[in-house]
């Protein structure tokens, strides 16, 4: 997942480069000066001992060898040096007493002191690659064990919550570093951990922005751009006694989880829209269906009044303004209840080869009274245009155009209803003239319950017919528009394919 | 208005009281007899010990519902005219009824008019004296003679194809019934053409251009939309031409008795 470029040894960066000898903090010097003490003692004792004895010169030469090598093994090389330093001019010493200056001088002393030096260099070295070798498997498997845990905690996160805060204190948990900053570029979101002497928002999105992946062992912070395949989502930046190798897994482990959490997101959403609207249409689809009886009997009640005649004529106003207001209501619910239907996917496309002629004029005839005193056109391209779709859907799209051309038109206009067919597709399109439709409402009026601005006081509406004609086509893999100006009238559009695909 | 109906007695069968409570006054207003159900149960129990010229039935009821009932009330009635109340949207229920053996449906919310109308029509079928196989059928100007499989419009013969013609023949020996699409396709054309719904709707708007003066706003040959066709009877079309010629002035109470008995959908 990444592709910085980092080397790929596995040790501490701080750690490695403080091995040795290194002027560092007060204790490692006190150390220093503790081993080379104890090394010179070693060698004066030796020397004493020997001059005590008088032990011929190599057994001396071999004690103080033997100090200079455990010296060099546990302590260093340059310890051994000085040891070997000492040793020579401590035999010097007690060889020729009153000429230790010339002892330097001495080429027996200096090729001793070569070889000393030499051995001391050796033993030091292996001792220094033996030591490291073995404090990096420990850290191997300290970093191993640590990145374990932390993709499991992340495994085990909470994905209800944003993710960034969380991620940010369990990497400086787990890892023990001294701060950490994640940025979360799709929302635009900083989570830090620990201490920040500047900003680490602008830390944190200037690693974003320049895409820089790197180390700096001098100041321990490592940076690095959260990236899913090839796009950057993010940055972190870590401060602290990391490795490279552990940066570049910390990073990756926090993209996936970034990752998992929008999955996680976008699906609970989906789920708790889907539930919605089902429970938006079961409602609307009960009251609906409840509105029926009550509708029925005050129809029944009110014709079955004028029906028995004995009514004056105010008496008989009033009555079938009852009947009608009861016709209006019942429109209303029937348009909700198809609605309610098409959302919750209750209905299935039951395509079947219709001949676009017979629908058109059914169409008509269905609207026959709302068309009573309106100039109708219609043109069909090919009489014995057959058309695979569910014919009572396409019926309702149909219906909802010319209903709303009626509604809409300006008196005396005529409305054209024509069918094309296209190679892939069959238009249908009701043209009428009236008012624009703003551009901004072009698109929302076939949203439900949507009306628009300068309708709402022209017409009565419901904003839901346009939804239906909009879901049926849908249905059939179609779309609809509509295109509207002062000068050129508005026609509404849908296109339905060829080759319908069943679609819930 | 006045058919010699001399009381028909109505077997009312729905659970909602509303329903019947606002039925009843205007049916008994109009010499009618009413006889209240309210499960298909009940309404079983009294048809096996009453007379009934005709029932409404519910098909929306708990219990057995109005299907079954309807059944059941055909195993022993075949000829009592039976009226299923439906809602809209229940296209399948209406055409299922239909095969079951109902007379005919009305769409709730109906108007009191409509349902009258529909009742005389159904109750006088029956009561007609069952007419001839090949006894010419005559109503309004259209003529159909079965013997010679000839059919005239105003005394001037018309020229039909066969199909058109075993359309028309089926369609006006059950006039003022409706007739499904399935039913019309399995009489005219055979039962594996059931499905076959646009053959029909072809054969009928040919049909139309031969025998109604306005195809397009059809006098004789109706549309049960969704569910299928049905012929006027003579009673329907001098309803029609009362309401017509009545006075501009004082508009009808009710639009049209329903010459479509379902608007198209919204």
């Amino acid at each position: 997942m990444e592709t910085g470029h980092v080397p790929d040894a596995f040790t501490p960066t701080r750690s490695a480069f403080s091995s040795g000898f290194a002027p560092g903090s007060g204790m490692k010097e006190l150390r220093f000066v503790f081993q080379c003490t104890l090394g010179v003692l070693g060698i004066v004792c030796a020397a004493a001992l020997a001059h005590r004895f008088g032990w011929l010169l190599p057994a001396a030469l071999l004690i103080d060898l033997a100090i200079v090598v455990l010296t060099a093994w546990l302590g260093g090389f340059w310890q051994a040096l000085a040891v070997s330093l000492s040793a020579i001019l401590v035999h010097t010493a007690f060889n020729a007493r009153g000429r230790i200056l010339q002892a330097a001088a001495d080429p027996a002393s200096s090729v001793t002191l070569v070889a000393f030096v030499l051995i001391a260099l050796v033993v030091s070295r292996l001792s220094a690659h033996v030591r490291r070798t073995a404090t990096e498997a420990e850290s191997w498997g300290r970093q191993m064990s640590d990145l374990y845990e932390f993709t499991r905690r992340t495994l085990a996160m909470n994905l209800n919550i944003e993710p960034g805060q969380q991620l940010a204190d369990l990497v400086q948990e787990i890892f023990s570093l001294e701060a950490v900053v994640i940025f979360d570029a799709d929302l635009h979101q900083t989570y830090q951990a620990g201490y920040w002497r500047q900003d680490p928002q602008e830390l944190a999105q200037s690693v974003y922005y320049f895409e820089n992946s790197d180390d700096d062992p001098a100041s321990g912070l490592g940076r690095r751009v959260l990236r899913l395949g090839n796009v950057p989502i993010g940055s972190l930046i870590v401060r602290g006694d990391t490795t490279p190798l552990t940066n570049n897994t910390i990073a990756s482990l926090i993209a996936t989880t970034f990752d998992r959490y929008r999955a996680f997101a976008n699906e609970s959403q989906i789920e708790t829209e889907r539930r919605t609207e089902q429970l938006r249409s079961t409602v609307l689809d009960s009251l609906a269906h409840a509105y029926k009886t009550p509708l029925t009997a005050i129809r029944v009640a009110s014709t079955g009044l004028g029906e028995m005649g004995k009514l004056s004529p105010a008496q008989a106003e009033l009555v079938s303004l009852i009947d009608e207001q009861a016709a209006v209501l019942n429109e209303l619910t029937t348009r909700l209840l198809t609605t309610a239907r098409l959302d919750a996917g209750e209905v299935s496309l039951q395509a079947e080869p219709v001949g676009v002629r017979s629908l058109v004029d059914d169409v008509v005839a269905g609207l026959k009274d709302r068309l009573a005193s309106m100039k109708v056109a219609i043109h069909i391209e090919d009489e014995d245009l057959e058309l695979k779709c569910d014919r009572q859907l396409i019926g309702s799209l149909l219906t909802q155009y010319i209903d709303n051309a009626c509604k809409y038109s300006l008196y005396g206009t005529t409305i054209s209803i024509r069918v094309t067919r296209s190679k892939s597709e069959t238009i249908f399109s009701v043209h009428s003239f009236g008012p624009e439709i703003p551009t901004a409402d072009r698109e929302r009026i076939f949203d439900r319950f949507y009306r628009s601005a300068n309708a709402s006081h022209r017409a009565a509406g419901t904003g839901i017919g346009l939804a239906v004609a909009k879901r049926a086509a849908q249905m059939h893999g179609g779309q609809v528009w509509v295109s509207s100006s002062q000068s050129e009238g508005t026609t509404f559009f849908a296109a339905i394919p060829a080759a319908v695909l069943q679609r819930s | 208005m006045n058919m010699s109906e001399s009381e028909i007695r109505i077997l009312l069968v729905d659970d909602e009281s509303a329903i019947r409570r606002a039925l009843r006054p205007p049916l008994t207003e109009l010499g009618f007899e009413v006889v209240e159900a309210i499960r298909g149960e009940e309404a079983l129990q009294l048809l096996r010990t009453g007379t009934f010229d005709a029932v409404l039935l519910d098909i929306n009821m708990p219990g057995i519902g109005g299907i079954e009932t309807l059944r059941r009330i055909r195993s022993f009635a075949p000829r009592l005219p039976v009226l299923m109340l439906t809602v809209r949207d229940a296209e399948e229920e209406k055409v299922r009824a239909l095969d079951e053996g109902a007379d005919d449906y009305i769409t709730k919310p109906f108007s009191v008019r409509e349902l009258i109308a529909r009742v005389r029509t159904a109750v006088r079928r029956v009561r007609a004296p069952s007419r001839a196989e090949d006894a010419p059928i005559e109503i309004g100007d259209i003529r159909l003679s079965p013997a010679q499989k000839r059919v005239t419009r105003r005394g001037q013969a018309v020229h039909l194809t066969r199909k058109e013609y075993g359309i028309l023949h089926c369609l006006m020996s059950h006039a003022g019934r409706p007739v499904s699409n399935a039913e019309l396709l399995t009489t005219v054309w055979g039962a594996e053409y059931r499905e076959e719904v646009e053959y029909l709707r072809t054969f009928v708007r040919q049909l139309r251009k031969k025998i109604e003066d306005d195809p397009s706003s059809p006098a004789y040959l109706l549309t049960d939309v969704y569910v299928g066709y049905r012929f006027v009877d003579a009673e329907m079309l001098q309803d029609q031409a009362a309401i017509v010629t009545q006075d501009p002035d004082q508009p009808p109470l009710e639009p049209v008795p329903q010459p479509l008995p379902e608007q198209q959908k919204p």
